[in-house]
């Protein structure tokens, strides 16, 4: 699904930053992986050599088998059009559109008919808890509701690969939990591939495996075990959500 | 191709966004000053094109009429003095399809003497030429019998009447003191001492102010009493010729050059306003300075919101390009902000110049020395400066939107 082979990154300047250091690695479909590190140890440039946000200086990406790193950049926006699903730490969202048009926006971009791509955004909407909120402004939603939308964008174009930017930094403690347990969600029922950088080291918990970068390299990894898994699900971040009946139905 | 419709749509579904959930007062602020900058274009070279129309206008309808015949050279090359068997001429003028009429004039120079309290203290004189009409055919040929002040017209069995421009006069607003005679008024006598010799009294039957000061700068007696002063008949030292204007003067030029008019000077209306055309011209350069400001002004100020709204918006612009959107999408969104203040404000601007300031200046209008002038518009002036001004506002959306639109995404997201 993801293969990444002997990745560099070098932001030029006056001292040369080597922000990202021979990292190899491979990742499954459907695998939910977190990335791990200090500050400075390459987590988000990793994060944006995958979702073709920048280009690496040397080494190459495949998605799906497709070599990625040496697209031009008007095939890399059609690509993060069809196949990325990009979650940023900050709730990206446009301030002008109403939740659901921020969900249908990619679908729009895409081509699809209004009446079918405002059914599938509505429909998203729903499955990430705010069937309620759909034509609220992005100033009338709260932090979490942001960060659900932005989710609910990211998946909106069917894509198989998710990218979360420390998706929870800006939440508080039951937002944190909504959004991990939506995004181990995703994983489990509907095969979504993701990547999450987090600096939070309980977090780590909701993914199946950690790529612990330090300095730029791949340092290590951790494979966490399904009862690990679950007891992050029932105890980290507790939150009470019976308030949201369509919430991980 | 659907591709292109699906990026328009998209763009316009934006820039629908930006405008109905941005900021009412940016967009308000910046229609108003599209607004001004058109009305500011639109009125000053309204008033100018309307200042030059109204030379135009009043230089045929009140001073030479659309062509005056002078006389020519005689067979030995000498300047003729008059025209010579002048009913025959007219008559011959008349005749071509599209001319109205022809009036004849004498002209002859002499000094006006005013004596207001006939005790010779105060007596002012003018040196002037005085010229003479036949009062029914020159009703045909200039307006000045409906643009009296004081007293009446003159008639054709007016002997001992003068009529006088206001400028002569020195009454009724007249601006120019030096050739005047300060105050002269209907009833008043004055004398005239014809450069022949011959010096004649006159009461002043009217007086006259078109507001134009080449046609107010005339003194008029009949034509029946100028032939008693002068000792001649049927002649005349210039005709003047009124036109239907369905042709350029030129046209009915070259019909009386057929008619046989092979010796006499014949010269179009433009010919008598030599010091105007200069006016003109100076107006011209003034009016495509200020359209070229008001461009400026109007352009800038997009530019500027534009600016502001793509600044302010580099991380969401950022966002948007992540999430996958082209350049172009961004691009075009703004710029069609940029063309929709720019078109908001024309179409404010052309409401209150139709329902606000032309009827305003159809009442008042302005008072310039070469007479009043409404404001007035030109169609094609019109439509350059609404298309300049489109189009500068195209620029004014395109730069810096693209300025935002092409930097790295990571920059526009994280700074």
């Amino acid at each position: 699904m993801i293969n990444v082979k002997n990745l560099n990154k070098i932001y030029p300047g006056h001292i040369p930053v080597h922000a990202l250091k021979d990292v190899s690695f491979d990742i499954p479909r459907g695998q939910f992986v977190a990335i791990m590190g200090p500050s400075g140890s390459g987590k988000s440039t990793l994060l944006h050599q995958l979702g073709l946000l920048d280009e690496p200086t040397s080494g190459q990406i495949f998605l799906d088998s497709i070599d990625v790193s040496k697209l031009s950049d008007r095939k890399r926006a059609a690509f993060r059009l069809r196949h990325l699903g990009y979650v940023f730490q900050e709730y990206a969202l446009i301030p002008e559109l109403n939740a659901i048009e921020n969900v249908f926006l990619p679908l729009m971009l895409l081509g699809m008919k209004r009446r079918e791509y405002i059914r599938v955004a509505g429909e998203l909407m729903s499955h990430v808890g705010l069937a309620e909120r759909l034509n609220h402004l992005v100033s009338e939603l709260s932090g979490g509701e942001q960060q659900r939308v932005a989710i609910a964008r990211a998946l909106v174009n069917n894509s198989r690969i998710l990218l979360a930017d420390e998706p929870c930094a800006n939440l508080d403690t039951e937002n944190k939990g909504i959004v991990l347990k939506l995004l181990r969600k995703l994983c489990n029922e509907m095969g979504q591939t993701i990547l999450m950088v987090t600096h939070e080291p309980e977090q780590r918990e909701f993914a199946d495996r950690v790529l612990w970068l330090r300095d730029g390299r791949l340092e290590k990894e951790e494979l966490i075990d399904k009862e690990s898994q679950k007891n992050a699900l029932l105890n980290i971040y507790r939150t009470d959500i019976s308030s949201d009946p369509d919430f991980l139905k | 191709m659907r591709e292109i419709w699906n990026d328009i749509t998209s763009a316009l579904f934006l820039f629908y966004k930006y405008v109905t959930r941005g900021s009412k007062g940016t967009l308000i602020l910046t229609i108003i000053v599209a607004t001004l900058a058109f009305l500011e274009i639109n009125i000053i070279s309204g008033i100018l094109s309307s200042a030059i129309d109204q030379v135009y206008l009043q230089t045929k309808a009140s001073y030479v009429s659309n062509i005056v015949i002078q006389p020519g050279k005689d067979q030995w090359g000498n300047n003729e003095q008059y025209i010579k068997q002048v009913s025959q001429v007219k008559r011959r003028i008349e005749s071509i399809p599209g001319i109205i009429a022809a009036s004849s004039r004498y002209s002859c120079g002499a000094v006006i003497e005013y004596d207001p309290d006939k005790t010779g203290r105060e007596t002012r004189s003018v040196s002037w030429p005085v010229e003479s009409i036949n009062p029914d055919e020159e009703r045909r040929v200039s307006d000045i019998h409906i643009h009296l002040v004081a007293g009446e017209y003159l008639a054709n069995a007016d002997r001992d009447r003068i009529i006088l421009g206001r400028e002569i006069s020195g009454g009724y607003g007249a601006n120019l003191e030096l050739q005047s005679l300060k105050g002269a008024r209907v009833g008043d006598e004055i004398k005239v001492y014809y450069v022949n010799g011959i010096v004649r009294k006159y009461i002043i039957k009217g007086i006259y102010s078109t507001g134009f000061p080449l046609a107010d700068m005339s003194i008029f007696v009949t034509e029946n009493e100028m032939e008693s002063v002068l000792n001649i008949h049927d002649r005349a030292s210039k005709i003047l010729i009124k036109t239907d204007e369905s042709y350029p003067e030129e046209y009915y030029i070259s019909m009386l050059r057929q008619a046989g008019l092979n010796t006499q000077d014949i010269n179009p209306w433009i010919s008598f306003i030599g010091i105007v055309i200069g006016l003109t011209q100076t107006f011209g350069i003034i009016k495509n300075i200020l359209l070229l400001i008001g461009l400026m002004v109007s352009g800038v100020t997009i530019f500027i919101v534009i600016f502001i709204a793509t600044t302010a918006r580099k991380k969401q612009i950022g966002i948007m390009k992540a999430v996958g959107m082209k350049d172009e999408i961004v691009i075009l969104s703004y710029v069609m902000l940029a063309f929709f203040y720019a078109l908001l404000g024309i179409c404010l601007g052309i409401i209150l110049l139709e329902l606000v300031f032309k009827p305003y200046f159809a009442a008042n209008p302005l008072i310039f020395p070469i007479g009043k002038v409404p404001l007035t518009t030109n169609p094609a002036e019109l439509i350059l400066s609404i298309v300049s001004m489109l189009i500068v506002s195209l620029i004014a959306g395109f730069i810096p939107s693209w300025r935002i639109a092409r930097q790295n995404i990571i920059k526009a997201i994280w700074g």
